[in-house]
């Protein structure tokens, strides 16, 4: 054996050992709980919990109807909350990136701040702010714009609003460091080139902040196509989310955690392929864009 | 056509002057260079010609047309960027066709002219590459595509090659002279670096602090520089205090402060500005211009000889330059490596030597400050 080659294992043996905690935390609080979930999805079910006999009832029944409309709204839901997240982030991640290192650095508190409560609290608020006896409706009905309160929570555009007031940092935070990295002096150059303010966006700005549209977008799309608590607490009992779905499942009686467990292999199988699709799209993106020497 | 004119044009930012009431000429097709320290002003009287920066003050003409207040996007101009600022996400090919694109010229005589401009650039080969897979001096090569592609006026080059080391950078500069006498519009040129100034300009501008010091061919500011800050900053010079107290016929006669005896030396009065007895003036005179040598050389009418200690040597190479301590002052002589040696066996340090110069290679500076 070479130096070089006992060096090489030598690495080696350091990067597992390194690696080795994390590892152990992803067996033990991943790898195994989902081996649990998916033996349970070939189970029988039972009222209070399995009966392990193998049957593929559990799929049969995921493919119903039922659980279809919820599929579809939580793929809605995540949809339009991306697009309006991605609507409404990228101008402010921009204005950010574009500002003044002492702006800079305020306005990206002011996006943090929000982390700084608990999520249900937060949400708690937008009920009682959105809700009939809510200062909203009790505005709305002052200035005469309604004279009935409006029904602004337990339905479905509710859901939305919320969705997109929790996961707009996450959209803004991967954008802004995206576009706080692009040289500006292509904006220069496309103007320079003949190109007005709205051609140099869309040739160039939109073009190289592709990396962090895609990294916002999957940061927002995931947790809502998973949403449980953000339905449940301000959504409406005739649309049921996957999430939600899979809880009830889990949790109420009769239970089904045969079909609780197919359903969130169903889900993961979904996301599992997005994520897979958005890794393809991100090296497309930037092979051509990375010199052939640094790889 | 590619005439541009500056008229009285200022620019601040907040309460920064950088460009200070300038007016000047850019003649069609020159090659015109703005020379100056950093923040001197050049780059944003640049700026301003693109479009980029809008004058507080003054109007600026191409043509005879006001393009004071038009966006770079309507101008006839076109940039040369620092580093160059090629679109990463598009290839050689959609670089250089970028202005065509938004020009929306038929996809066909697209390809037919970026082929030609990639041609004269030397790029054709490298047309499906993008930015990071080639060198600097490609890049140059593509930025200057892709601006001359549009066909402009007038091409304005920020210190193009800055960011090249120095041998691609002379290789650069002979390009970029070539490709001028190619297209035959007018370039300006910003740069810091005075060598590459003198070697690239028709005529250039000497700034500092916002304001033209000098505009001139390379030649004439370095043989006959107005101010001590054109004479420091384009080469190096001697400057020597003195006062003016016998005009002759063919030379003038200058008391100066070297504390030595024979203070006087020589000037030919034919080639500088009119002095009077009295004046107070400073005269530059150039380290090249200077001999050096341990043997006191024969006694000349147009001679000024002058005797000092060597006390530094700096082999540079190409020449060596002496630091001659002459009464207070010290004097920079550069002397150049030949075989033909004014003295056998090299100088020394703490050696007596004589200094000398024919008295029409010094130059009259006026001291504004002392008048």
């Amino acid at each position: 054996m070479t130096n070089e080659e006992s060096l090489q294992k030598k690495k080696n043996i350091y990067s597992w050992l390194l690696s080795f905690p994390t590892m152990a935390w992803l067996v033990f609080f991943f790898l195994i709980p989902y081996i649990i979930i998916i033996l349970y999805s070939f189970f029988e079910t039972d009222i209070y919990d399995v009966k392990a006999v193998f049957t593929l009832d559990a799929y049969r029944e995921v493919f119903s109807k039922e659980y279809f409309r919820s599929f579809y709204l939580s793929f809605r839901l995540a949809t339009i909350s991306t697009l309006v997240c991605l609507i409404l982030g990228y101008p402010s991640a921009y204005l950010i990136a574009r500002s003044s290192e002492k702006v800079k650095n305020f306005l990206l508190v002011l996006i943090i701040i929000p982390f700084l409560t608990n999520f249900i609290i937060r949400i708690f608020s937008w009920r009682i702010f959105l809700s009939p006896e809510g200062i909203l409706n009790n505005l709305l009905v002052f200035f005469k714009i309604t004279d009935t309160p409006l029904l602004l929570i337990r339905n479905d555009f509710a859901v939305i609003l919320v969705m997109v007031y929790v996961y707009l940092p996450y959209m803004i935070l991967p954008l802004y460091s995206n576009i706080e990295k692009m040289d500006f002096s292509l904006l220069d150059a496309a103007m320079d080139l003949g190109a007005n303010k709205i051609k140099a966006f869309f040739k160039v700005t939109l073009p190289l902040s592709k990396n962090g549209i895609l990294a916002g977008s999957i940061l927002v799309f995931i947790p809502a196509l998973g949403a449980y608590i953000i339905p449940q607490l301000v959504g409406s009992q005739d649309s049921l989310y996957i999430g939600q779905i899979i809880t009830y499942k889990i949790k109420n009686i009769p239970r089904n955690w045969p079909l609780a467990s197919a359903l969130s292999i169903m889900l993961l199988t979904f996301i599992s392929l997005l994520l897979v699709a958005f890794y393809f799209l991100h090296i497309k993106f930037n092979e051509k864009m990375v010199s052939k020497d640094d790889k | 056509m590619g005439e541009i004119r500056l008229e009285n044009v200022s620019k601040r930012f907040g309460n920064f002057k950088a460009v200070d009431n300038v007016s000047l000429t850019i003649n069609n097709g020159e090659l015109f260079s703005f020379l100056g320290p950093s923040g001197c002003g050049k780059t944003t009287i640049l700026r301003m010609i693109a479009g980029f920066e809008m004058p507080t003050k003054g109007r600026i003409y191409i043509e005879n047309q006001d393009i004071t207040e038009l966006p770079p996007y309507k101008r006839q101009v076109n940039t040369i960027f620092q580093n160059y600022s090629l679109f990463p996400h598009m290839s050689i090919f959609e670089n250089v066709a970028f202005g065509l694109r938004i020009k929306k010229v038929p996809e066909k005589e697209i390809k037919k002219q970026v082929h030609e401009m990639l041609d004269i650039v030397q790029m054709y080969d490298h047309k499906d590459k993008y930015p990071n897979a080639i060198s600097g001096g490609q890049k140059q090569r593509i930025a200057i595509g892709r601006a001359l592609i549009n066909k402009p006026k007038v091409l304005l080059l920020d210190e193009p090659v800055a960011a090249l080391d120095l041998k691609l950078r002379q290789r650069m500069i002979i390009e970029l002279m070539n490709i001028h006498d190619l297209v035959g519009i007018t370039f300006i040129y910003v740069t810091h670096d005075q060598s590459e100034a003198m070697s690239v300009s028709d005529r250039m501008t000497i700034m500092n602090k916002g304001q033209i010091i000098q505009t001139g061919q390379p030649d004439d500011i370095y043989e006959r520089p107005n101010s001590i800050f054109s004479a420091y900053f384009i080469g190096d010079t001697n400057l020597i205090a003195g006062k003016v107290v016998g005009i002759e016929d063919e030379f003038i006669e200058i008391e100066t402060d070297l504390q030595q005896e024979g203070n006087k030396v020589v000037l030919d009065s034919s080639c500088h500005l009119k002095v009077d007895i009295g004046t107070k003036i400073t005269l530059s005179l150039r380290p090249e211009k200077i001999a050096i040598s341990r043997k006191q050389p024969a006694i000349k009418s147009d001679f000024n000889i002058l005797k000092g200690k060597i006390e530094d040597i700096l082999y540079l190479g190409t020449h060596t330059q002496y630091i001659v301590k002459v009464g207070q002052h010290k004097f920079r002589v550069f002397n150049q490596h030949k075989r033909v040696y004014f003295d056998d066996v090299a100088l020394d340090w703490e050696e007596d030597v004589y200094l000398f110069w024919h008295d029409i290679d010094s130059f009259v500076i006026l001291d504004q400050e002392n008048n």
